[in-house]
């Protein structure tokens, strides 16, 4: 099957729009989050916050620390200021950016909701408009043909054709009815046909959306484990930092071996700090629910979003994420003596008139290979359509020719015989896990027309892709076991589960998470519904029922079930995205001390001495200038960073041993080149800077207006 | 130069070494996991009494700060015992050459480097600690110490084999590392010494008549029996003031070659027994390489930078360097084997020397340094291999998030908790260095030749080596001409130092195995981070080398780097 076809067997392309970023808003989020209470919650640039608040102070009233007078320079010091200012602004910056990117993408989503207005039915069952603010669980609502339907809900009478367009992206409007699995309706959808009554299941402020919003605002993010542990690692470093720094004072300056002035401590220890990790790590978790959301997924928790990435074990149904849902047609086998223009003719006129997707797929299969297709244009013709007792369907043309076909028990009681040929042929497919149709045309078998459960395309690859990650798949399904082994294998399942019933799922999710597997599954059924609960991760289609979509901790707006795949990169990609991030912080943290502990030296000029020249390896020969390039480095990395951080580091699945070693050279031993060339250039800048008689003249006013500037 | 012929007794040594880890590391396992292993028919019933005397069972297993209690009573029982016997001992049996009583100060800084496996001593042995002191309370700590280490790191490992929290029975673990391991070792160890021709008397002293005139007195003593444990339990004081220079101690190159065996017999085999009680393949090799990485790497270091010739030496006419041996070094020994023996006894925190090390080129020194600011290559009896396990635990965390999973080792996953504990023991260590260091150095403390720049980085380097050595517990000094380490200020100082860096520690170790041991193990996937290959190998070791680089550049940049010439 060519991929052209199967889109048009309603494969779903779904639609992403560009969410609109408001970059002003951005930038007055940044602004604000130089608020106190803001920089608490994230230790390690708080540090940063502090100790540019207590330069601030140092540089305005250098008086105040008698110790420090004498190697006050003004310059210098508001240099350094204004760098720790940029650290700390280019971190909220970056956490600015995720949150806009974010609630732009809930946005987009939302706004076809807003200002709706909603016709509640009232207890004497009349309807009253109101705001669609004003709802309540449980109310009931009525939409007509027409209207956009206000809030989410569930269908309690009537029955819809709904365009659920803004919301999927999916072009076909889809039935929702009340009673069974489909009677979950989405705030914002358009009825096209039908009144239906609905039960309010979500208040504004409660539904998928808002929650997104306020996960990725920060009111409802949580830290997640593994970022709880970061954090801890990163605190744990930087305190460590901080006493190796603050004794490093003392030392040096007592024992006179060099002297240090505060200015340049300060810049050590940021430098040393684990800043560039530490700003990036709230902008990463954000950007990591704002990936699954522009995937068309809705995540409830940013811990799910992680826990993808952990994920042992996938638990897929058949149909629907696997298999196309219908079976095709793949196959004609032509009776012994029969041409095989006759049975294509046959197998044409017989399903010409089928609905079925069966049907139609003979039709496509038997026009690609040139059926005759004159007797069609006949004119008037006669349906014999599926009965329980004919168990075939056919058709009768104008001329007496009588077309059928049906399962070959079928077509032999009707008075077609047989060949064994073809009853072999049939058999070996029935065992392939394939069905056989038999055709017959004027009572005579002509052949055969063998229909399968095709796989979707592509599916096998990501199932290939997901066990290099180390992600085993078992497939659930209803078939008997031969069926279900056939499409394992040509899928490419590590295992799958046949004649499975409704309880099957969570039976296996419990024995699986019993020896410690962390297990992801799809469902949108209410009978789905504990299973998705209990699942680790539980992708629930918004199409399902309210209860499904309530238990599982993810909504696919697209109902795709193969989404879960995608995710698992999504949850991957963020984690490496922080372990990459912080060996980056890491090496770059060598390159930073090689650039200022020889300045310390250089400024007593004890910079000839050779243990200390083997560490200036940068060559950089004037102490402040050093310093400052060092720290700027730090700063300017960090908006550098960005688009990495939101983006996710690139990540192409392949075993863990491979993916440490990649990444180990790539932001290890690249954080650490990355750094000694960074530091390098921004010093050669800097050092260029200052020849220029205006950059002179700029450090003569400042030193001039600054209070104690004279000093 | 030196003759590169010596250089293969110390290959071959170590071929040696390595060929034995593993079958003594499997010996340790079964110790430790209480399987059938040699010499159950002579040892377990005496050891069935010895749990009954102490009204305890190997049945009974221990959460972590139940078994932490247990090793802090026995610790502290022998600390007390060592204390009273030092504060006491002109008074108390076994003193013929008279040594009067300790200063309090004097013998708090002795307990507590004795009985932290430390051996750190402000004393000089021949006038300042009786025979009785040493046979009889010293002794007792040269054993229970490293019986201690060993027990913790058992613990520890017993995490991954776990589930129900607890993590053994302290009691259990000092008596069976005490009858299986170090009491037949050091004995057997002893007897070799004796051949090699190291005295084991009851005669004090004996009079010699030197041929330079005169006569001097020679101390005597059950030396051998007491090098022995002290060499194998890495505790690391001597009989002697002069260690394992003096020719009594270390009689002849064998013997000197016999004390690097020894000293390396259990750190090198920890892993080994590490790898037997997870019970997983190749598990025990990233330690095992790492270990050697840096441990050969230092050697080769030392030696290069002490056969190179001392550039200060142009400075004097008529003084050439021929031999490449530079002041200090014990010359009855080759450059490889003396510097082997160096490295191998400071990296492994036994801390013994054969070396004056305040006489070592910078580099050298540095490279002792960095030994003990690792403190876990291999560093010391079980609390060395304890630590490596921590800096894996901290290394598998980071890489763990780079392959997109979250980070779990040998099937148990890391956690906030295990971090938290995890980074408090390594990051105490420089806190435990540097807080007295700057005490010491802001109270005067500290000699300080203010006069030209760099001139105090000698005397820079010996206060944080001193520093560095006691909260290593490693016991090596760098030099007591440089300062006087045996004022109140620098006793009671080392002594707190000495227990942080011995305590904290290991209560962390026993914390992070007891989380673990209240987890499932998860089964292995593809997707799990495989920690027996040569890429983690190489990771855990760069990323020790950064860590440690990270936390000590600096004061490294004022004390060796600076003295460099």
């Amino acid at each position: 099957m060519s991929e052209e076809e199967f889109a048009q067997l309603g494969a779903r392309v779904s639609v992403r729009r560009r969410p609109h970023t408001s970059w002003r808003r951005v930038l007055g989020d940044s602004f604000r989050m130089f608020s106190p209470a803001q920089q608490f919650r994230h230790p390690v640039m708080f540090c940063v916050y502090v100790l540019f608040l207590f330069l601030v102070v140092l540089t305005l009233v250098p008086s105040l620390f008698p110790d420090i007078a004498h190697s006050y320079n003004p310059g210098y010091y508001l240099a350094v200021t204004i760098i720790l200012f940029l650290t700390v602004w280019f971190a909220n910056l970056s956490q600015a950016i995720a949150e806009a990117q974010g609630r732009a993408q809930a946005d987009t989503l939302r706004e076809i909701r807003s200002g709706v207005r909603a016709r509640q039915v009232l207890p004497d069952g009349k309807t009253a408009w109101v705001a669609s603010d004003i709802l309540h669980i449980g109310d009931s609502i009525e939409v007509q043909p027409g209207e956009p339907i206000p809030i989410d809900g569930d269908i309690t009478s009537g029955a819809a054709l709904i365009d659920e367009s803004m919301m999927t992206g999916e072009s076909e409007a889809v039935i929702r009815e009340s009673g069974g699995d489909k009677t979950s309706v989405l705030g914002g959808t358009l009825v096209l046909q039908g009144t239906i009554r609905v039960r309010v299941t979500a208040v504004r402020g409660e539904s998928f959306l808002d929650r997104l919003i306020y996960l990725v605002e920060g009111q409802g993010r949580e830290p997640t484990p593994n970022e709880l542990a970061l954090g801890v690692l990163l605190y744990a470093f930087t305190i460590t930092l901080f006493t190796v720094v603050v004794t490093f004072i003392f030392l040096a300056n007592f024992t006179n071996i060099v002297y240090v002035s505060v200015a340049t401590i300060v810049a050590l220890f940021v430098c040393l700090m684990p800043t560039t990790i530490g700003a990036l790590l709230p902008a990463i978790g954000i950007s990591g629910i704002n990936r699954v959301a522009r995937a068309n997924v809705i995540a409830k928790s940013g811990k799910a979003v992680e826990a993808a990435g952990d994920l042992d074990l996938l638990i897929l149904d058949k149909t629907g994420t696997i298999t196309v849902g219908n079976r095709l047609a793949v196959q004609f086998i032509p009776a012994p003596g029969v041409a095989p223009e006759k049975l294509l003719e046959a197998a044409l006129l017989c399903s010409s008139v089928d609905e079925t997707p069966e049907g139609k797929s003979i039709v496509r299969l038997a026009a690609r290979r040139n059926a005759p297709t004159r007797r069609l244009e006949l004119g008037s013709y006669k349906v014999l359509p599926f009965t329980a007792e004919r168990r075939m369907s056919g058709i009768l043309l104008q001329d007496g020719t009588e077309a059928y076909k049906g399962s070959m028990q079928a077509i032999e009681a009707y008075g077609a015989v047989l060949p064994p040929e073809l009853r072999r042929a049939g058999a070996q497919a029935a065992q392939q896990g394939m069905t056989p149709l038999a055709i017959a045309l004027n009572k005579q078998a002509v052949g055969l027309v063998i229909l399968k459960d095709v796989v979707k395309p592509g599916i096998k690859d990501r199932i290939r892709e997901l066990r290099t990650m180390g992600i085993r798949t078992v497939m659930c399904t209803g078939d008997n076991r031969l069926t279900a082994a056939a499409i394992a294998k040509e899928a490419g399942v590590d295992d799958f589960v046949a004649e499975a019933k409704p309880e099957t799922k969570l039976t296996l999710i419990q024995q699986e998470k019993a020896e410690g597997r962390l297990v992801a599954m799809t469902g949108d059924g209410t009978n789905d519904a504990p299973a998705l609960a209990r699942a680790d991760v539980g992708l629930s289609m918004n199409s399902g029922t309210s209860a499904a979509k309530e238990a599982g901790n993810m909504v696919d707006l697209d109902n795709d079930p193969t989404k879960l795949i995608e995710i698992v990169s999504i949850g991957k990609q963020l984690l490496i995205t922080r372990g990459a991030l912080t060996t980056f912080s890491i090496t770059n943290d060598v390159a930073k001390y090689f650039a200022i502990i020889p300045a310390l030296f250089i400024a007593v000029g004890a910079a000839s001495l050779p243990g200390i020249a083997i560490l200036n390896v940068m060559g950089l020969s004037n102490p402040q200038l050093a310093v400052l390039s060092a720290l700027l480095f730090n700063a300017i990395i960090i908006p550098i960073l960005v688009p990495l951080a939101l983006a996710g580091v690139p990540f192409r699945p392949s075993s863990a041993i491979d993916l440490l070693r990649k990444n180990l050279v790539l932001y290890g031993f690249g954080g650490l080149v990355t750094a000694f060339v960074g530091i390098k250039l921004l010093y050669l800048l800097l050092a260029w800077l200052i020849t220029f008689p205006f950059v002179h003249t700029l450090g003569v006013i400042v030193a001039h207006y600054l209070p104690f500037g004279g000093l | 130069m030196f003759d590169l012929r010596s250089l293969w007794d110390i290959v071959v040594l170590f071929a040696i070494a390595l060929a034995v880890a593993p079958f003594f590391g499997d010996y340790l396992a079964r110790v430790y996991t209480n399987r059938p292993a040699f010499g159950d028919v002579v040892l377990a019933p005496i050891e069935r009494g010895i749990y009954r005397l102490l009204g305890t069972s190997p049945r009974k297993s221990m959460p972590a700060r139940e078994y932490m209690v247990a090793l802090l009573l026995v610790n502290a029982g022998v600390w007390v015992f060592m204390f009273w016997y030092f504060f006491d001992q002109s008074t108390l049996p076994l003193n013929p050459t008279g040594v009067p009583n300790m200063s309090w100060d004097l013998a708090f800084h002795s307990a507590s480097s004795f009985v932290t496996n430390t051996d750190f001593t402000h004393f000089t042995n021949e006038s300042q600690i009786s025979v009785g002191a040493i046979m009889i309370a010293w002794q007792l700590a040269l054993f229970i110490s490293p019986a201690t280490g060993l027990a913790v790191a058992a613990a520890m490992v017993r995490g991954f084999i776990r589930r129900d929290g607890t993590i053994g029975n302290f009691y259990v673990d000092v008596v069976r590392s005490l009858t299986r391991v170090l009491l037949p070792i050091a004995f057997v160890g002893a007897l070799i010494m004796v051949m090699l021709g190291v005295p084991e008397t009851f005669n004090w002293t004996v009079i010699a008549h030197p041929i330079t005139g005169g006569t001097q007195i020679l101390y005597l003593g059950p030396v051998a029996s007491y090098q022995s444990i002290s060499l194998l339990g890495t505790n690391g004081g001597g009989w002697y003031s002069a260690n394992m220079v003096s020719p009594l101690a270390n009689p002849s190159a064998v013997s000197n070659l016999f004390g690097i065996f020894i000293m390396l017999l259990i750190p090198i085999s920890s892993p080994f027994a590490f790898g037997r009680m997870v019970r997983r393949k190749g598990e025990e090799w990233p330690y095992v390489g790492t270990i050697l990485i840096i441990l050969v790497v230092a050697i080769a270091l030392f030696i290069f930078y002490q056969a190179a010739t001392n550039p200060a030496l142009a400075n004097f006419t008529g003084l050439v360097q021929t031999n490449g041996y530079p002041v200090g070094s014990e010359v009855r020994f080759s450059l490889p084997e003396g510097s082997t023996f160096q490295v191998v006894s400071v990296y492994s925190n036994v801390g013994a020397n054969n070396i004056m090390i305040g006489a070592l080129s910078p580099v050298a020194q540095l490279v002792l340094l960095f030994g003990m600011f690792t403190q876990s290559t291999p560093g010391g009896e079980g609390t060395g291999f304890g630590m490596l396990l921590l800096f894996a635990v901290l290394a598998i965390f980071v890489g763990g998030l780079m392959v997109g999973r979250t980070p779990e080792y040998l099937g148990k996953k890391i956690e906030t908790s295990q971090v938290r504990w995890a980074a408090l023991a390594l990051l105490s260590h420089p806190a435990a260095i540097l807080l007295p260091f700057v005490v010491a150095v802001v109270a005067g403390q500290v000699p300080i030749d203010a006069s030209t720049v760099g001139a105090s980085s000698h005397n820079f380097t010996a206060v944080l080596y001193e520093f560095t050595s006691e909260s290593a517990n490693n016991g090596s000094a760098l030099s007591t001409a440089v300062f006087n380490d045996q004022t109140p200020f620098f006793n009671i100082a080392g002594a707190f130092v000495m227990l942080v860096g011995r305590y904290a520690p290991i209560f962390a170790m026993l914390k992070v195995g007891e989380i673990f041991a209240r987890q499932r193990t998860l089964p292995a996937g593809p997707g799990t981070l495989r920690t027996a290959s040569g890429t983690f190998t190489i990771y855990l070791t760069l990323f020790l080398i950064i860590v440690t680089t990270l936390l000590f550049l600096p004061v490294i940049a004022m004390g060796p780097l600076a003295q460099i010439l």
